[in-house]
């Protein structure tokens, strides 16, 4: 180890920033170096001197008049959620073009662009003509430039692990591909979180169970499991996400969220079992005793004292 | 460990609950964070009156933006980043207009120094002592009103709030790595800007803390 090396980090050093080994090493160092042992104490040395100035906590008074005049904002002041923050202003949006001239200059680009490339787009008919069956061979341009508004079935092939999806454009249309297909996962993750038929959401969520290692697929998972407001959608994600409560932490708060407070009781029981290979783990362990002590469902509350009955005691 | 989850998980009820309009569990959030808030607000503004501002101004925020927090983070990560860019915006101005350092405003408007706020009720406490931990504790104040407003935060949020340089990157939008550049940036300014300082000051301060371990012993 070299002692620049050393002189570099013995400020994490005394941060306790270090990783383990490199601390193990960096003391080593310093017990046979007289120049970084120097360097180490007028670090600690440093540190201490800024201890000198110690942090000044809010007195109760000002916390107290800070919370009020929040309270009395709160009383006037709108929640806007996501859809809100995309609405268009026109008086928000008048006020930056008369302040920037670039910004105007932009839009009136941009605007133009769009136009432009829209009309060749319809001139030209870039769009996939379907073949005589009007099923097209799996070529589905970009889900954004295709403007497609929604699904309107999933059919899989059992044999073949081919996916016919039928959706809507301006029109309906239809395409056909393996699960592998980028585009026919695409689709999928976009029937999952955007579809308002539950039904073609659940074969969404059931078929993107096969493709779990990949991240989008559990992210749109954990988002059906959270948000989705059909049971059975839930279910299905639920199912496949089982496999990831251990390796993924996400997946386990999400996994801990549905076994707290999802209001179908079939999902909560089905979250318990999913969770029993990581009941030992700290943050399960906790609700499994927070439930087990006072949860409204008398089956919750007898299957976490159960699971927590085949832990062991904890110092 | 057991309770950090289960904080996040009722800050996970809490935010869901804020989320479908429920004004009494944001309430709750905020009386989770809002020392703390107030707490690093003040250390950087040096002002009651400017740290209530910012207070305000990220609780007001982050109930507007509640809607659209996608728990990609913890909410105490959310507010705290909402927090940290208030500050920096006003390190920023500060820097600009070159303000008193280590002098704080309260809400009345009178002065005192950050420093003195500290009441020394350490047992041998004297009056020769606490004049050379005041004069001390102004030039560590000096020492940080020369830091960039960003090595100021990062400095500030490890040393005088303990958080992990991981939390501060994730707060500041940058990785860990980056966050440890810049402690290590801030950490070499103070050095030099205090290497002047009285060893006498340094001294009998220790040498304070020395007796006080002797008598406790």
């Amino acid at each position: 180890m070299k002692c620049e090396w050393v002189q570099q980090n013995i400020m994490l050093h005394v941060y306790d920033e270090l990783a383990d080994d490199a601390r193990y090493e960096l003391d080593q160092h310093v017990a046979r170096c007289e120049a970084c042992a120097a360097e180490l104490a007028a670090a600690q040395q440093f540190r201490q001197t800024m201890a000198t100035v110690t942090v000044v906590e809010p007195s109760p008074n000002l916390l107290t008049s800070s919370r009020m005049r929040l309270q009395e904002a709160l009383e006037t002041t709108q929640q806007g959620g996501f859809w809100t923050r995309l609405t268009f202003d026109p008086g928000i949006w008048l006020r930056q073009i008369r302040f920037s001239p670039a910004l105007a200059a932009v839009l009136l680009l941009v605007g133009f662009g769009g136009g432009t490339a829209v009309t060749f787009r319809v001139t030209r008919g870039v769009d996939p003509i379907p073949g005589p069956s009007g099923v097209s061979s799996g070529i589905v341009p970009d889900l954004a430039a295709a403007n497609v508004t929604g699904i309107r079935s999933i059919t899989p092939d059992p044999g073949t692990n081919r996916v016919n999806i039928k959706y809507d454009t301006v029109k309906t249309e239809e395409t056909a591909g393996l699960l592998s297909d980028v585009r026919i996962q695409q689709l999928l993750l976009f029937a999952a979180q955007n579809n308002t038929n539950s039904g073609v959401r659940v074969d969404s969520v059931d078929l993107l169970k096969q493709r779990m290692n990949d991240s989008r697929v559990r992210e749109a998972l954990v988002y059906a499991l959270r948000y989705d407001n059909n049971p059975g959608v839930r279910l299905k994600a639920l199912e496949g996400l089982g496999s990831y409560v251990k390796d993924d932490v996400r997946v386990r708060d999400a996994v801990l969220e549905t076994l707290t407070n999802d209001a179908n009781p079939g999902l909560r029981t089905e979250a318990l079992r999913v969770l029993e290979p990581v009941r030992a783990d700290a943050s399960v362990r906790a609700t499994l005793e927070r439930l087990a002590a006072k949860d409204s469902n008398k089956f919750i509350r007898d299957q976490s004292r159960a699971q927590l009955a085949q832990l062991p005691e904890l110092d | 460990m057991a309770g950090e989850s289960l904080n996040r998980i009722d800050d996970t009820v809490l935010v869901r609950e804020a989320q479908r309009g429920d004004r009494a569990a944001f309430e709750d959030l905020v009386r989770r964070y809002d020392q703390a808030v107030l707490r690093l607000a003040m250390r950087l503004t040096g002002s009651e009156h400017e740290a209530q501002d910012i207070y305000q101004e990220a609780f007001l925020k982050a109930y507007r933006n509640v809607g659209s927090f996608r728990f990609e983070c913890s909410f105490y990560t959310w507010i705290y980043r909402i927090v940290t860019n208030l500050c920096l915006d006003h390190l920023r101005r500060k820097q600009v207009r070159k303000e008193d350092a280590g002098v704080v405003v309260n809400a009345d408007g009178e002065e005192f120094s950050v420093i003195d706020q500290t009441a020394d009720d350490r047992p041998n406490a004297n009056p020769e002592r606490d004049l050379l931990r005041r004069e001390l504790g102004s030039q560590i104040g000096r020492a940080l009103e020369k830091l960039t407003p960003r090595e100021r935060m990062v400095f500030e949020l490890k040393h005088y709030h303990g958080l992990k340089l991981r939390t501060v990157g994730e707060m500041l939008n940058t990785t860990e790595e980056t966050a440890k550049n810049t402690l290590f940036r801030a950490t070499q300014k103070l050095r030099g800007a205090l290497s002047g300082v009285r060893g006498d000051a340094r001294g009998d301060l220790r040498g304070g803390d020395a007796a006080r371990r002797g008598q406790a012993s």
